[in-house]
């Protein structure tokens, strides 16, 4: 006999419907899976083969064949054990009625019947909404996961058993046991964890500066200063001063984390912009995604929140080139031997760097022992297209006892982002029907007419260039700043002041450090 | 070109040592030998080389690669003086150990002109760099050449004020032209051939070493009226220019500095035993030797209230962003555009790590 069934699959962070096929014939006891599948999937047989046993059904001693449809699409995972296990089930008339026509299957099967949780399946059952499909049983433990999605039927069980026993029930009470009740994105979004707040950074007034602007505008950030002054912890902070995510963009977020098994699955969508620190020994592939078992990579990861690099310098030339493509694009593309696949990826980069290799150039209270070689060489490995990326350089220096224990209250983050959140709001309106949302990503005709300098502004650039000696790659930079700094004052034309102080952030530009 | 001349190309191709140089030519002089065969086969002559020397030189002591030589000089537009020339500066040619030949690139004129030397350390603090830029630019103005040795911190900053403000200088370079060290200064060096003076007693492909370096302080010494140290460490090689510069009978001045400071222990000792003249600025130097100072034409400069506190708080020398923030009681973004504001204006100084100076 012969039974048909839905399941799901995932290309990047897409997904795809899959037919679960299984036909059940006499002759030699065997089982033939097909369709493309991996080891993961293939070795569904056993699984699948002790868990209906153990579950109390009967494995059919027949011939059985299983393909998954379509069968030119890679499939990954154990996903499809529950969906094979209900095929077989179905096609050997162990289900009194043909109900599960109407649904998608995914899930894990452990041999005594269990159902466990399995990875991406947000972007699954978004995928599958889109395709118009409305009913889907799901593991237990991916309960939190899927509540956020509405116009769905979602069903979620932790035993084989409990499926079968819905499928084959009458009572439309008990069928509402299993459904995940939906919930709203604000109802979890309210619930913030605990963050590091710029309360508690006291001093580094120009890094919390230029960090606001970097917030406000979307710009990226190299802070500079020796080890211990404090970069990581104002990195840490910045994410807090950030627009809260809309639930269109923690919907992505959470798609993409879902897709690398990242995701917290007690809370099931990610609220809070994410903040990924990768260490500078990581493989290209782990930053840009991709590898044999395709996954988003930390560029990704980051997508809608902060990417930090810490020492910047030390990461090879060659992950920092990677970089390129997606600071400019806001995606990446992986070009594999079997498939090419685009992950999001527009983050904001924060990355940090000691300003010589001993990290104690220009310190106040210790001594540089690095040769003037060695800070060049040293400082040489940012020159070029990624420096042309990067808006703001601000420097951290240590702060002293007596600041540490000051008691002045600093700024706390909130009051930060109050501003933060204002000036996004002008510049929301200000692109309205635009790809642009924030003023680091303005085209140059954008700039031309939304960065219009008066002659006093223009002198005050000219003069900035020919005396203090900026290199020609930070004009745009410093305009961009600029109209980031007057958002902030809530002014529309760019006002001299707001030039100068746009000029103080092109620290690496002006070379005073030979 | 005379044969003196074309000698002294030949032989400085074989680094020996500049008394060895001196020896030889003064055996051709006595002997009038006319020609290269020769020289390398005047028993005296072999009897100073060393046979690894002798040689080396026995290979190649042809006319036709002698030719050779002086053409690729011509072609890189280096010139040649030797103690005979006319334009051999005055100042060298009665030391006892006054280089034979000099290598030259750009204007030769200087060599004759009144100089002073600007040494120190390789790695100076933003107090040493202001210092000397200070220092650099008012002898500079005032028509003085700028001698110094091309190297990291105080000399480049030397060399590249004295450019700046339109004033002239020398640099003494420890190996040949084609072997610019450090090499990240290849640029400043063709500036320097341009505007003002580049010079070695090296032949143009022989690579600088550790000891050619403390032998062109002498050069640097001998060639200026006085030598200006303005930071250097207790065991800097700035010693041995100052050494020279004793020796040579010349003045030296040094500017103080604080006394905890390890980079400037060597002028603070120097003041201090009295070898060298304390001075506070250019003008310092330049009433020493009675050179008219340039008159700085006096801006009137309006300055806001702001800005005015900004410059206050600066006066009792350099200080980082967050002492400014706190005592001027200015809000960071504003501070932030005043501060690059009167460093546009050339009032303060950015240094590195957020430290502000006066100019």
């Amino acid at each position: 006999m012969l039974s048909k069934l839905k399941s799901l699959g995932l290309t990047g962070i897409d997904g795809f419907v899959v037919d679960i096929e299984t036909d059940i014939v006499g002759g030699v006891p065997n089982f033939e899976l097909v369709g493309l599948g991996d080891t993961a999937v293939k070795e569904a047989k056993e699984r699948v083969k002790s868990a209906i046993r153990n579950s109390g059904f009967e494995y059919p001693v027949k011939h059985i064949t299983i393909n998954l449809a379509p069968a030119d699409i890679k499939k990954e995972g154990p996903i499809y054990d529950l969906g094979i296990a209900i095929g077989i089930l179905g096609a050997s008339d162990q289900l009194q009625n043909k109900t599960y026509k109407d649904y998608l299957f995914l899930g894990e099967l452990s041999l005594d019947g269990t159902i466990k949780k399995i990875k991406g399946v947000l972007p699954m059952i978004i995928s599958a909404r889109n395709f118009g499909y409305k009913k889907i049983i799901l593991p237990k433990d991916n309960k939190e996961e899927a509540s956020f999605i509405d116009n769905m039927e979602i069903y979620t069980f932790s035993t084989l058993k409990e499926v079968v026993e819905f499928l084959d029930a009458n009572d439309l009470s008990f069928k509402e046991n299993f459904k995940v009740p939906t919930k709203t994105f604000e109802e979890i979004a309210l619930v913030n964890s605990n963050k590091l707040d710029f309360e508690n950074v006291k001093g580094q007034r120009m890094a919390k500066r230029a960090l606001e602007i970097a917030a406000a505008g979307g710009h990226n950030v190299l802070m500079i200063g020796p080890p211990g002054s404090g970069k990581s912890m104002l990195a840490k902070c910045f994410s807090g001063i950030l627009p809260n995510l809309t639930f269109d963009e923690a919907l992505e977020v959470t798609k993409i984390h879902s897709v690398a098994g990242e995701l917290d699955l007690k809370k099931g969508i990610i609220t809070e912009r994410p903040f990924r620190t990768p260490h500078h020994t990581a493989t290209a592939i782990s930053l840009t995604g991709g590898g044999t078992h395709s996954k988003p990579g930390e560029i990704s990861l980051a997508h809608n929140g902060v990417l930090f690099l810490d020492e910047f310098p030390e990461y090879s030339r060659h992950l920092i080139e990677t970089l390129r493509q997606p600071l400019e694009d806001g995606y990446i593309t992986v070009a594999r031997a079997q498939q090419t696949i685009t992950y999001p990826a527009s983050f904001t980069l924060i990355a940090s760097m000691n300003p010589c290799p001993c990290g104690n150039y220009g310190a106040k209270d210790r001594e540089c022992t690095c040769t003037p070689t060695q800070i060049h060489k040293y400082l040489s490995k940012l020159s070029g297209p990624i420096m042309d990326r990067i808006d703001i350089h601000v420097e951290v220096d240590n702060i002293t006892y007596h600041e540490l224990n000051a008691e002045n209250k600093e700024e706390p983050t909130a009051k930060i982002k109050e501003r933060v959140d204002r000036a996004r709001k002008i510049q929301l309106e200000r692109f309205k029907g635009t790809k642009t949302y924030c003023n680091a990503k303005m085209t140059v005709p954008q700039m031309k007419k939304f960065c219009k300098l008066s002659e006093e502004c223009q002198k005050l650039m000219e003069m900035a260039f020919t005396n203090l000696k900026l290199s020609a790659r930070a004009h745009d930079r410093i305009l961009k700043v600029a109209r980031t700094i007057a958002d902030l004052e809530g002014v529309e034309n760019i006002a001299p002041n707001h030039i100068a102080e746009a000029v103080s952030y092109r620290g690496l530009d002006r070379k005073y450090w030979d | 070109m005379d044969n003196y001349k074309k000698f002294l190309i030949f032989l400085s191709k074989y680094e020996l040592t500049n008394k060895k140089l001196e020896s030889i030519m003064s055996i051709v002089e006595d002997k009038n030998i006319e020609s290269i065969d020769n020289l390398i086969e005047d028993a005296d002559i072999v009897n100073l080389l060393s046979s690894n020397e002798y040689h080396e030189m026995l290979k190649d002591a042809n006319e036709r690669f002698l030719s050779s030589l002086i053409a690729n000089l011509e072609q890189s537009e280096v010139k040649v003086i030797t103690k005979k020339d006319e334009e051999y500066p005055k100042s060298l040619a009665d030391l006892q150990d006054a280089p034979m030949i000099l290598y030259a690139k750009g204007d030769l004129s200087l060599l004759n002109s009144k100089a002073i030397s600007i040494v120190g350390t390789r790695s100076p603090s933003n107090y040493g760099k202001y210092v000397t830029e200070k220092f650099a630019e008012t002898l500079a103005k005032a028509g003085l050449t700028i001698v110094s040795g091309l190297a990291y911190g105080i000399d480049a900053i030397s060399h590249k004020k004295a450019l700046e403000v339109d004033g002239k200088t020398i640099a003494v370079l420890g190996g040949g032209f084609n072997h610019i060290y450090p090499e990240i200064h290849t640029s400043l060096a063709n500036e320097i051939a341009e505007k003002g003076l580049l010079i070695s007693e090296y032949a143009p492909f022989i690579r600088p070493t550790k000891y050619s370096f403390p032998k062109r302080n002498r050069i640097i010494a001998g060639l200026s009226l006085g030598t200006l140290i303005t930071e250097a460490s207790g065991k800097s090689g700035t010693i041995h220019t100052k050494e020279f510069a004793l020796e040579y009978g010349r003045d030296l001045f040094a500017v103080p500095g604080n006394i905890n400071s390890p980079k400037s222990e060597l002028p603070n000792i120097l003041i201090k035993s009295a070898q060298a003249e304390c001075v506070l600025s250019g003008d310092d130097i330049l009433e020493y030797y009675g050179i008219d100072k340039v008159k700085q034409e006096k801006k009137t400069i309006s300055l806001s209230i702001e800005e005015e506190i900004i410059l206050n708080l600066l006066k009792n020398g350099e200080q980082d962003f967050d002492y400014l923030a706190k005592n001027s009681n200015i809000t960071v973004n504003n501070l932030n555009s005043y501060l690059t504001t009167l460093e546009i204006r050339g009032l303060i100084k950015r240094m590195p790590a957020k430290t502000y100076i006066l100019n």
